[in-house]
Order: C-alpha cells, then sequence, then structure tokens
C-alpha cells in the first residue's frame, strides 16, 4: 500500500511544478503611446510646416542651440520676426538646405562652425564658435541640421559595413 | 496477495514508477531549460552574433561575460539590469541609428551612463531582466519607462535650478509659475508666483456687467473676433485666469458680491480745465494720445490685438494685462487715478510710476477710454442693476468656496493656502495611487497628469480646478514639470545630489530705492539674478555704460538693438531722478575684474582707430550683426554711440572673452591679439552718434523691419 502510494505523491506534486513553471508568464495588455510630440523632440519641416520631422536626444539639444545662435542668419524667420539673412552678402545657406550641406561632410561643418568661415576660405562673416560653444554642441547642432535637411541627408555609408544603408 | 509475488514488482507498478521517473527527470531539467531560454540570454546570444558581423568584433565583446549585468548604487535605491541586453550603450561605435535595438548607443549625455545607470532618468524597472517588465506596467511592476517626450522631467529630480540643457522643463516651471499654479497646490522648485489681482476696490474699477462676462468666459472678454484663438495662442501665453464652470446664479452671486467691494476710495484727479477744453475739440485728440501711448511704450508689458493683413495677433509683453478692450472695462476716474499712482491701488502691482504733464494724461487717457474699447462687449449680458443682499452673501461664501481666494486678496485677507492637493510627490506616484474613478483614461500616471490638465471633469466629475486651454507644447511642458515633482531624495544621504535653485534678493539702499521702486525697474531688467528677464541684464550696468549717457538715456531712450519688439518706456523721468540712478548704478553695480582704470584712453591714436576700423569692416567683417550709420545686421547692439556710450574697460574685457562678462550673450568669443583689440577699442571710442554712412539696402531693410516688428 505504501509502495504505491510514492509514485502518486510524485505525480501529483509535479503537476502543481510543471504548470508553476509554465504558467507565470503573461503579456501585460499593450499600451501604444500617443503620436502627439512637443515642440521639443519635433521641428516642422520649414519647407512644408504641416510635415513634423521627429527629433533624437542630440538633434532637439542641437535645436535649442540654433535657435539661440545661428538662427539670427541662418533661417528667413526668426523669434524676434524678420532675419538678418537678407542684409548679407554673400547669403548664408538655410540650415535645411540640403542642396547646399549634405554634401559636407561632417567634419567640414564642425571645423567650419568651430574656426569660422574665414578660416576655410569662406565669408568672414561666419564667424568662429570654438571658444563659446562646446564640440559636442556643435556635433549636436549638425545633428539638427541633418535632420530637417530637405532634400533629406543620407548618412555616407561605411565601406565594408554590413549595416551601411542600402 | 500471493505470497510468491512477495518483492516482486507488478508491471502496472513499474509502468508507474518508469512514468514517474521521467516525470521527475522533466520536471529537474525545467529549470535549466527555462534558464537557458531566459529573454535576456537570448539578446545575450544575439549581441555576440552581432558583434561578430562587424569589424570591431573585439572591441564589441571586449566585457563580455554570458551573466546579468548590473549597476548597483546602494544609497541610491538603483539596481539596473538593463545593460544586460543593452549591451552597446556606451560603445560610441554603435551610435549609428542603422544599428538595431536594443544594442545601439546612447547619445552622449553630460552624465557617465556606467555610473549612474538608466532608471534615475528613463523610469521603469532597473531589477527586471524581461522586457515587458523593465519598460511596462505589470501587476507586480508599477513604473512604467518615462516617454521619451517628457525625459527632462528626471532631470527636475535634482536639478533644480533651470539648466539649459532642460528647455522644457524649464518652460513648464515658468508656466506653473506664470498661472500661479502654488496657488492652491503645493509644488517645488517652482519660482514665487504672481498672484492675481487684489479685488478689495475692484467695485470701483469695473461694473458689475464686465465682472459678469469675465466670469462667465474669461477668454473671450481679450477677444476681438469672438474666438478664443487669438489670446494664448498667437502669444504663447495661457490666460492667467483660468474658465471656472459656474452656474448662471454663481456668476451674478460672484459679481454682485465683487461690485460691492469698495474698500479705499479713488482718489478723482481733476484734469486743468484749461487743458481739457484746448484739446477736446481738436480732432488730432486720439492720434496724439495713440502717438504719446506709443512713444511711452504700454506694450512693452501690456499685450494688445493688432489685426495686420487681416490677422489678428497679440503684440507686446506678457508683464501687464491685455489692453485690448481695456476702455469698456475699466472706468476713466479709476484709471486716470491709476496712472497717476498705481501704487496706491494695487501696493504690489509691478506697474512704473511715469510722471504725467496734465496734457499727456487727458491725450492718453482719451485714447485709451474711447480707442482700445469694443461696443459690442457687453451686448450679449443681462442688466444686472444693483445686487441684492442674498446675492451678495451667496458670493461671499462661493468666493471661499470656488478657491478665488487662493489668488486673489480681498479686504487685506490673506489668500487661501492648500486648497487643492498637495503635488510635491506627483512625479512618483504609481498608476495604484492615483484616483482615476471611473474615467476611460489609460491607466498610467502620463495619461491622468494630461487629462486632470486638459478637462479636470473627465477624471473627477467634482473636480474644483478650473479650466485651462492648452496648446500641445504647453501642455507637454507643464506635464514635464509636475512629473519632475518626486518630492524629497528617499533617504538624507542623497540630499547633496539636489542642486538647489539660488534665492535672491537685491537690495537697494539710499535715493535710488525710491527711484527703483517708482520706476519698477525690476520688473524688467535682472539685477545679480534679481528681477525680470525681459530687458538686459544690468548687474554690471556700472562697468559697461558711461555715467552721462545712462543719466540721458534714462531720459530719453532710445533703441539700442534694432531686432528687439519690446523698448524701454519713456518715464518723462525727471533730471535729478536720472541723476541719481545714474550715480547709484555707475557706482555700485561694477562686474569687480574690470577695472575702470586699466585702459588708458590716451594711448589710443587716429592710426589705431584706422587700423580698428580695417579689422571691424574687413578682416572680421563685424558689420554682419552690428549696426554703425545704417549700415550692417541688427542681430548684436548698433554701435553708432558706442564711444558715448560703452566704458573703454568694458569693450576690452568684452572683445577677450564676451561670454565671461555676460554667460548669455550671442556673440561668440573670438582669438584676437592684444593689438588687435587695442585697435578695435580705439576705433569703437571714436564712434558717436551722427556718423552718416550711405546704404540704401540696408536702410531699407531697416524701415521694413521695425515695421515687421510692429513698432
Amino acid at each position: 500500500m505504501r509502495k504505491k502510494l510514492i509514485p502518486a505523491i510524485l505525480l501529483v506534486s509535479s503537476v502543481p511544478a510543471i504548470l508553476f513553471s509554465a504558467g507565470c508568464k503573461k503579456e501585460p495588455p499593450g499600451n501604444s503611446a500617443t503620436a502627439t510630440f512637443g515642440a521639443y523632440d519635433t521641428e516642422p519641416d520649414w519647407n512644408d510646416t504641416s510635415k513634423l520631422i521627429k527629433l533624437g536626444y542630440a538633434e532637439s539639444q542641437g535645436k535649442h542651440i540654433f535657435y539661440t545662435y545661428c538662427v539670427w542668419c541662418h533661417a528667413d524667420a526668426t523669434p524676434a520676426g524678420p532675419s538678418n539673412r537678407s542684409n548679407l552678402t554673400p547669403m548664408p545657406p538655410l540650415l535645411n538646405d540640403g542642396d547646399k550641406l549634405n554634401g559636407e561632410s561632417d567634419e567640414y561643418l564642425q571645423n567650419m562652425i568651430t574656426l569660422g568661415g574665414g578660416a576655410l576660405g569662406k565669408s568672414e562673416m561666419m564667424p568662429p564658435y570654438g571658444k563659446t560653444l562646446t564640440p559636442e554642441e556643435i556635433k549636436s547642432v549638425i545633428a539638427f541640421a541633418r535632420a530637417i535637411a530637405q532634400p533629406p541627408y543620407q548618412k555616407p555609408g561605411r565601406p565594408g559595413s554590413a549595416y551601411a544603408p542600402k | 496477495m500471493p505470497a510468491e509475488d512477495m518483492g516482486k514488482l507488478s508491471d502496472k507498478l513499474r509502468l508507474t514508477f518508469a512514468v514517474s521517473t521521467v516525470v521527475c527527470v522533466l520536471v529537474l531539467a525545467i529549470s535549466p531549460v527555462k534558464d537557458f531560454r531566459a529573454e535576456w540570454k537570448h539578446y545575450k546570444r544575439a549581441y555576440v552574433k552581432f558583434a561578430q558581423g562587424r569589424s570591431d568584433t573585439k572591441r564589441l565583446l571586449g566585457d563580455y561575460t554570458m551573466e546579468i549585468d548590473q549597476i548597483w548604487l546602494p544609497t541610491m535605491n538603483v539596481t539596473d539590469r538593463c545593460m544586460t541586453c543593452h549591451q552597446g550603450i556606451a560603445q560610441p561605435s554603435l551610435a549609428d541609428s542603422s544599428v538595431p535595438q536594443p544594442f545601439r548607443a546612447h547619445p552622449s549625455i553630460p552624465h557617465n551612463i556606467r555610473e549612474w545607470g538608466c532608471t534615475i532618468c528613463h523610469r521603469g524597472q532597473g531589477p527586471a531582466t524581461e522586457v515587458a517588465e523593465a519598460h511596462k506596467t505589470t501587476l507586480a511592476w508599477e513604473q512604467p519607462l518615462l516617454p521619451a517626450r517628457f525625459l527632462q522631467a528626471s532631470c527636475g529630480s535634482c536639478h533644480q535650478a533651470d539648466i539649459k540643457e532642460a528647455p522644457q522643463l524649464a518652460r513648464g516651471r515658468e508656466l506653473l509659475s506664470y498661472l500661479n499654479c502654488q496657488g492652491c497646490h503645493r509644488l517645488n522648485t517652482v519660482d514665487r508666483s504672481r498672484l492675481g489681482p487684489d479685488l478689495s476696490s475692484v467695485g470701483y474699477k469695473v461694473s458689475r456687467e464686465w465682472i459678469y462676462k469675465w466670469l462667465k468666459e474669461p477668454r473671450t472678454v481679450l477677444d476681438k473676433d469672438g474666438n478664443t484663438t487669438v489670446n494664448g495662442y498667437e502669444n504663447g501665453d495661457e490666460s492667467r485666469m483660468p474658465k471656472f464652470r459656474l452656474k448662471e446664479e454663481e456668476i451674478r452671486a460672484l459679481s454682485g458680491f465683487l461690485s460691492v467691494q469698495k474698500a479705499k476710495p479713488i482718489e478723482v484727479y481733476k484734469i486743468n480745465p484749461a487743458v481739457v477744453s484746448a484739446w477736446s475739440k481738436n480732432p488730432e485728440l486720439l492720434s496724439q494720445g495713440e502717438l504719446r501711448f506709443r512713444q511711452m511704450m504700454c506694450t512693452t508689458c501690456h499685450p494688445l490685438a493688432v489685426t495686420r493683413a487681416g490677422e489678428t495677433k497679440l503684440i507686446g509683453g506678457n508683464i501687464g494685462p491685455e489692453l485690448t478692450k481695456i476702455g469698456s472695462k475699466v472706468n476713466k476716474a479709476w484709471l486716470i487715478a491709476w496712472l497717476r499712482d498705481p501704487k496706491s491701488y494695487l501696493p504690489n502691482t509691478s506697474m512704473p510710476q511715469y510722471r504725467w504733464s496734465d496734457e499727456d494724461l487727458y491725450k492718453v487717457s482719451e485714447y485709451v477710454t474711447s480707442k482700445l474699447s469694443d461696443s459690442d462687449l457687453f451686448s450679449n449680458v443681462p442688466q444686472l442693476g444693483a445686487p441684492t443682499e442674498e446675492e451678495i452673501q451667496t458670493g461671499k461664501r462661493l468666493f471661499t468656496d470656488k478657491g478665488c481666494s487662493s489668488c486673489h486678496v480681498l479686504n487685506g485677507a490673506p489668500t487661501q493656502k492648500d486648497f487643492g492637493p498637495d503635488l510635491t510627490a506627483l512625479g512618483r506616484k504609481n498608476a495604484s495611487e492615483l484616483e482615476f474613478s471611473k474615467s476611460k483614461i489609460e491607466r498610467n500616471l502620463v495619461s491622468y497628469i494630461q487629462a486632470k490638465l486638459q478637462d479636470p471633469v473627465s477624471v473627477n466629475p467634482a473636480a474644483r480646478m478650473p479650466q485651462y486651454s492648452w496648446n500641445q507644447e504647453d501642455l507637454d511642458a507643464v506635464t514635464t514639470a509636475l512629473l519632475s515633482q518626486t518630492g524629497p531624495p528617499p533617504t538624507s544621504a542623497l540630499q547633496h545630489l539636489v542642486i538647489p535653485k539660488k534665492e535672491t534678493a537685491f537690495q537697494v539702499v539710499g535715493a535710488f530705492a525710491q527711484v527703483f521702486e517708482r520706476y519698477k525697474c525690476y520688473a524688467c531688467h535682472r539685477f545679480n539674478g534679481y528681477g525680470g528677464t525681459l530687458a538686459p541684464d544690468l548687474s554690471y550696468e556700472g562697468s559697461r555704460a558711461q555715467k552721462k549717457w545712462i543719466a540721458e538715456f534714462l531720459k530719453n531712450p532710445q533703441t539700442i538693438r534694432p531686432a528687439l519688439i519690446l523698448r524701454m518706456p519713456q518715464f518723462n523721468m525727471s533730471d535729478k531722478d536720472a541723476q541719481v540712478a545714474a550715480e547709484y548704478l555707475s557706482l555700485v553695480l561694477q562686474k569687480p575684474d574690470v577695472d575702470p582704470e586699466s585702459v588708458d584712453v590716451r594711448q589710443f591714436t587716429p592710426a589705431m582707430a584706422a587700423k580698428g576700423k580695417q579689422l571691424y569692416e574687413v578682416k572680421y567683417e563685424c558689420q554682419s550683426c552690428h549696426t554703425i550709420g545704417a549700415t550692417g545686421g541688427y542681430v548684436g547692439p548698433n554701435l553708432n554711440n558706442a564711444g558715448n556710450w560703452l566704458t573703454p574697460a568694458w569693450i576690452e574685457a568684452w572683445l577677450r572673452n564676451p561670454q565671461a562678462l555676460l554667460p548669455d550673450t550671442l556673440e561668440p568669443r573670438r582669438n584676437f591679439t592684444e593689438e588687435e583689440i587695442r585697435a578695435l577699442t580705439a576705433y569703437l571710442l571714436t564712434l558717436r552718434t551722427g556718423i552718416k554712412t550711405q546704404s540704401v539696402k540696408s536702410a531699407g531693410n531697416l524701415h521694413s523691419l521695425a515695421q515687421g516688428a510692429g513698432r
């Protein structure tokens, strides 16, 4: 009688163990985030303001710096209203001018902002910001420019990388 | 059972044993299999595979182990296992957006991720090792990840002072202060609020009909076209008075009660009859009044709806109330008394006390009452007449019950405190701690806050909170600021992490104190961290500007920065007041490391100035931002009168390092040599008003600019 009991106990006790180990995983109900974003992580497309461009962290920091230091000459509308751009000859490129800026590498733009136009043989009207902004801040402004470029900016693929854009 | 069968096992028993052995082995195997198939191990293996497909495999797998990676900060109660799956988070070569998640590197931020972990900023469950449990709300783990667009809220848990990396948080705190949310709620890290106006004598100022209209629809009173989009949206500011959900009889009672509040009679001023008779028939009266109104720059503080090209926009500052229909709002005798001495009506007002001639007072008050008015304002307001005693008593009760006394002082009674719930720890609440009642809102903190802000009744039908109308940006900014209210740090050991807000006070002594108080310099200007931010910081004005120039400027302010819309008002300051202010500013508001004796003006020769001109115009092309004569840009101040305006020591120090003098200035720091600095200073000191240069193009631009800017 006792010998019959042992396997029975084993069997009975294994059932909840299996149930327990198999059944405790459950998916919570999915919560989809709402698709509206405030102005700190989006920028309207300058050529078509009904479209919003989403910005990552570095880009949103760049946006903040752009609207403090650069907007006065590199946009046609500024927080104060009209822009200083039309006052200048040669006219500075708009920040979203992909035709002009997409061809330039990040390094070139970094140098341009750090050292100023004069140092790179361009207009002296572009002052150097290397002593005012940190390299990180300048990088973020470039990231912002890349994000809003029209036509859109394509990252140059790294040769041999499996993740180069097709 | 027969004796020979004793000790032998029956087939049935054998089978039972066999099955139970297999089951037993299986059960024992479940744990290792489960462990092998754990979600995090899947990502570990995927990462190895991913790294092997790249050229920098060795570096990517440098510290790889098949274990849970964990950051443990016992004092902060942080256990972060996020890096178990997010393995490339600190690998700069994985920053590219083509790298699949969860392996992508974190964007570079001011804090070291390896030192602080992830959940301090992103929230979520640090110790969890499954995707759902780490990021979302599950039954046992309540804290979900903070949506990325509110991430700046986490900055605010430690950084109580505003930081430039978190503009959204700063805007949210500014709104909480501007809208006086602290009138009803307890909040941390928000500036001291500006209360609504004292209503003790409001009966002298406005009619019962106006109060009725204002309580019914605070926004449309401000609006010219009958819709509510003009105020708030075009100008980017919310109306400070929200809409309370009041019943018709409640509005009648409150308006009745307020219209009999006449604590302190106004001092009726009689304008010289000679002035009145000389001007009252003059057809130029109103246009002259408008001219004086504009010259006094009332719109620097007060917004005004202006229709241009079919579009109505509010233009002007947000320090004072909107004035588009003020003429239909206030009583003329009150207006004149107010303009002459605002302090006697509202002791704590920011309105400066102008010096008025009777002529100006008559012209401006006539212009305001007849032109800034709207005859249709009361078209849908019923005839109310004098309030009954019952209405007054009901109004008195409602004034307290509805929370009016949280923002408005009445008869010297202090404002009501803590009318609404304490929000200092709102940001760290879990969904189960919030009162959703039967609403259809998603059960999480962010949805709760946004629903409550947008429509308080949708969360709780009995809510006392009034109705605001936000644009999406402001809604997100306020949500961010509320999410940053995470209460005091959980342990006292963390107190040192909190970067507190500096409390500032600026005490003025001597004769200047009266001038300072009369003209409310601090309403717009900042002094050593105290005061408004509308106008330039004057903490070091004594080092920057010459005394004579300050006195002249105060008497007759001129535009230095052509791009600015808002300008210094003309106060008709007396010679004595201007002199006192100039003395004080130039003596006291000095920057210690700008030594006025450091530059000897006698060393400057015309040759140096000529070289400076060359540097200014050709080598550095300063005219791209600064204007001299009519040539140049308008990003920086115009330098027409630099020789009379700026001190030589300031110019030199500024050229060496502008940010050292004003940290927020736009002027980039350049690599001038000492010789160049001297030459530029010599040149700038030769610039005095009267310089004529001929550039038609720029002059035209500046003209159109001034028009575009609204003035």
